[in-house]
């Protein structure tokens, strides 16, 4: 109503205009269906021709895949189910590996005495006992039980060197600390060849 | 003699070393002129552009030269430096049996092999100089016996730090198995710290804390979170005038030629664009900014690098500078 009530006059007379028998406003509805049809086709052929004139490099550029992922085959389910698994206790256990590391450092450093060494050291032995017995429960596919098998292995040498290094704590000689090394680089080791097989990418470029 | 005379006689005496002893020090670093090649321990092939230099990501289409390459093939350098009675190595590379299958890479080889086509045996270097702590740079430290570690202070305290955070996803060494993106402790896998730590506990570390002069001519500049929490550089004076490598905080040299930040990992990028200026500043410009991973790198777009040849396994290795009466390495 109230656009109505603005239109111009003159325009709004000629509406009620009969031509070749048709009302006006008829026509009109013709008229902009038309011109909508013609827009679109317009758009549709102008997109095509802009595709048709870009240079073939621009739109061909091939992607190479995730250099992160390097190809390999694809893990069967039961493989992932284990990896899974094994994932969450590798956190655990890679995060005290460290811990136990640095713990060294500070003695060497003069930052901790050895007490405190003793304490940090015995916190990882624990995090690696659970580790083994939450590992251990873990059913792995056949083709994965020598991965098993190694990660066992390290949990255990990681345990070891955990123990002798704690042995500083009573005596004070650190001799514990050298003898307790080649087991935590043996067991780091075995740690990365695991993650190798299991989880490509686990270290990317830095 | 009274006392009077007595002070003036040691005043004279202060004055005269103080005027012969100071400049000797300088003057002894400044007349150092040391050689340096730098070697290519392997390549990490078709990184994504963008996962480099984030103000390279790849545009399709894009006729920008910034932003029309979808990867990168990047080397990983170690400088070689040599001169006196050291020779010195910058940044240590890593070893591929312990991580081989994990990177794309390509033409890795041992550094002993590496280190041969120099003449050079591992149990001939004196010093490792670490631009930071990540696994492809502070590997195979125990493969050199006999030389001495030089790691930062704030490097370690970085990644304690992040090893006793509460939130599990900031403190993992990963926070998923494909990677860590970017978190504290990421880059530092058990092996790596293990390394370092043997070099502590058979008592060939220097834990720097700050600027160092290692040896006449030999100093190193912190550069804390350039790159990680306790980055360094490390300022060679040669006969061409001062070098200075920057581990990952010079990752690409275009980048510092462009003023663009490159591969963010620990990284503050105000530091890592200071740490250029350090370099513009020691140098007088960016050509002698000597980069871990530039692409360019054993080419003529590389200008420093340019004397080049391929080594064992397709690795490359390039001549930069060498001291009065060193003889060429290059084949």
């Amino acid at each position: 109503m109230a656009q109505r009530d603005i239109a111009v006059p003159g325009i709004v007379g000629s509406s009620h205009r009969d031509l070749g028998g048709r009302p006006w406003h008829r026509w009109r509805r013709t008229i902009a269906l038309g011109v909508v049809l013609l827009g679109l086709v317009g758009i549709v052929l102008a997109a095509l021709a802009r595709e048709a004139l870009l240079p073939r490099s621009a739109v061909t550029v091939a992607v190479p895949p995730n250099p992160f992922a390097p190809p390999r085959p694809a893990l069967t389910q039961a493989e992932e189910a284990y990896a899974r698994g094994l994932w969450k206790i590798h956190d655990d256990v890679k995060l005290s590996a460290v811990r136990m590391t640095f713990a060294g450092l500070a003695y060497k450093a003069g930052e901790i005495d050895r007490r405190t060494l003793k304490a940090r050291v015995d916190a990882a032995r624990d995090v690696y006992a659970r580790a083994e017995i939450r590992a251990r429960a873990l059913e792995p596919p056949p083709s994965l039980r020598r991965v098993h098998t190694d990660y066992l292995a390290a949990i255990r040498l990681y345990r070891q060197s955990a123990v002798e290094m704690a042995k500083l704590g009573a005596d004070g000689r650190e001799q514990h600390l050298l003898a307790a090394y080649p087991l935590s680089e043996t067991a780091s080791k075995k740690l990365l060849e695991v993650g190798d097989a299991l989880w490509p990418g686990e270290y990317v470029p830095n | 003699m009274n006392k009077v005379a007595r002070s003036v006689l040691l005043f004279a005496l202060l004055t005269l070393t103080v005027s012969t002893g100071l400049p000797s020090a300088p003057a002894q670093s400044a007349d150092m002129q040391y050689s340096v090649w730098l070697i290519e321990s392997s390549r990490f092939m078709g990184v994504p552009a963008g996962a480099f230099m984030p103000d390279r990501a790849f545009v399709p289409g894009s006729s920008n030269k910034m932003n029309n390459k979808p990867f990168f093939d990047l080397p990983v350098n170690i400088g070689v430096i040599k001169g006196g009675r050291d020779i010195v190595l910058y940044d240590t590379g890593w070893k591929q049996q312990d991580y081989h299958k994990m990177t794309g890479t390509q033409h890795w080889a041992p550094i002993a092999q590496q280190l041969a086509q120099l003449g050079i045996k591992p149990e001939d270097v004196t010093k490792l100089v670490i631009g930071h702590g990540h696994w492809d740079h502070a590997g195979q430290l125990m493969d050199f016996p006999n030389a001495v570690l030089y790691v930062q202070k704030a490097e370690l305290e970085g990644i304690e730090w992040a090893l006793n955070y509460p939130n599990p996803h900031i403190r993992a060494v990963n926070t998923d198995p494909g990677g860590c993106a970017r978190t504290p402790a990421c880059g530092y896998p058990p092996l790596t710290l293990q390394e370092i730590y043997g070099k502590v506990l058979s008592g060939k570390a220097v834990i720097v804390d700050g600027e160092m002069e290692i040896a006449p001519g030999l100093i190193i500049h912190p550069a804390f979170r350039a790159h990680t929490a306790g980055s360094q550089l490390l300022e060679v004076h040669t006969a061409i005038g001062p070098l200075v490598f920057g581990s990952d905080s010079y990752s690409s040299w275009e980048g510092i030629r462009d003023w663009m930040i490159a591969n963010p990992q620990q990284t503050d990028t105000v530091q890592q664009f200071l740490a250029y200026e350090k370099c513009y500043k020691i140098t007088g410009g960016y050509e002698h900014c000597v980069a871990a991973h530039e692409p360019l790198s054993y080419s003529e777009g590389y200008p420093l690098t340019r004397n080049s040849w391929v080594g064992p396994n397709g690795s490359r290795a390039a001549e930069i500078v060498l001291a009065p009466g060193e003889r060429s390495r290059k084949p």
